[in-house]
């Protein structure tokens, strides 16, 4: 619960950061996505019986979702997909040798 | 843990992801006016932070090119000068025959400030921070200090308001070269990119040609600025011909905004 309650805070200001912060600094009309990079980063690196980097990748969906126009659930979907997909990646083929999360 | 018990908590939250979805979109605006309410004040933060760190680091990379910038501008500003005089006279001119036909001046738009909050690169749209409270309401145009349309309110909240700008890909409008007159459509074509289409073949475009907005719609008023040809492509085929626009409007450097409440 305390791991999940820190993300949701990590989610949010990374959601605000990218959506007030970083958009001075686009690359060709693009700027980098760090609530897609710690959904990812936290379910590759995840035990593999936990869920909580499923529940990330909902909230930060979610975050991404509110502060952008497109319907409330867009994000959702692509990162609860993304989530899903490198969890089966990582628990069934890939074994990584240091402590997880 | 189980297998099967991760299975069904997979379930749960899925069904819980949709169940939510369907509830959200319904109640999207309230839902997205609490969360804009206080975020508003972290977002200004970070978004003035990013302003300054973006203009002191374009400030570092682009040292070498500001010498001849300036050397650039003066030069512009000195022609600029000479013209002002000339547009003095003029206006001067304009007055007295105003008066003498006993037209009044044009009355100005009535114009509501506003700071932007939030913006959107890949969706073109941006957030500010006045909405129903202070007495907006969607379709009303956005602009610059310096008249140049930054686009329309697209969707209102009690506080806040998202705008869409014009070079969103669902925004399309009546504009028209300030010197020849020539019409046609902006349309936005995204990533802040603009096309002047369904201009008559028979009317010369050229590049640096300025591009203003026309009020054959209603959608904006006249003479607001929108922009500069960059490109202009014929076919052969067709009766009409397209042109690129620079878009004026440059939003990493632009804070303040000013919406038209009444034209």
């Amino acid at each position: 619960m305390k791991k999940l309650i820190i993300s949701i805070i990590i989610l949010y200001f990374l959601t605000l950061f990218q959506t007030s912060f970083l958009v001075h600094f686009s690359l060709f009309g693009m700027i980098p996505n760090f609530v897609l990079v710690f959904v990812v980063l936290w379910n590759i690196f995840e035990k593999g019986d936990s869920v909580i980097g499923i529940y990330n990748a909902v909230i930060g969906g979610f975050f991404l979702d509110i502060f952008s126009d497109r319907f409330i659930g867009f994000n959702i979907l692509i990162l609860v997909l993304l989530a899903f997909i490198l969890k089966l990646i990582s628990n069934r083929y890939v074994r990584i040798p240091f402590k997880k999360i | 843990m189980r297998p099967s018990r991760n299975k069904s908590k997979v379930l749960i939250v899925i069904l819980a992801i949709i169940l939510a979805g369907f509830l959200f979109n319904f109640f999207q605006k309230g839902v997205r006016s609490f969360f804009y309410s206080f975020s508003a004040p972290i977002q200004r933060v970070f978004w003035e932070a990013g302003d300054s760190t973006a203009d002191f680091l374009s400030s570092i990379f682009k040292s070498g090119e500001l010498k001849d910038e300036v050397d650039r501008l003066e030069a512009e500003k000195n022609d600029l000068i000479s013209q002002v005089v000339g547009f003095q006279e003029l206006s001067q001119e304009n007055e007295t025959l105003r008066e003498a036909l006993g037209i009044g001046l044009k009355n100005e738009f009535k114009l509501s400030f506003t700071q932007i909050i939030g913006k959107d690169i890949s969706q073109d749209f941006i957030l500010i921070d006045k909405g129903i409270k202070d007495g907006l309401s969607e379709d009303m145009p956005v602009i610059t200090e310096e008249k140049v349309l930054v686009g329309k309110i697209s969707e209102v909240y009690y506080k806040f308001s998202k705008v869409m700008l014009i070079s969103n890909k669902e925004s399309s409008f009546d504009a028209k070269e300030i010197n020849s007159l020539a019409g046609g459509v902006i349309k936005g074509i995204g990533s802040s990119k603009l096309l002047f289409d369904l201009i008559p073949k028979g009317e010369t475009i050229n590049n640096s040609d300025l591009i203003v907005s026309d009020c054959i719609s209603g959608i904006f008023p006249e003479g607001l600025f929108i922009g500069a040809v960059i490109n202009v492509s014929k076919s052969d085929v067709g009766s009409f011909q397209q042109a690129e626009i620079e878009p004026a409007f440059n939003l990493s450097k632009t804070k303040n905004l000013f919406i038209i409440t009444e034209f």
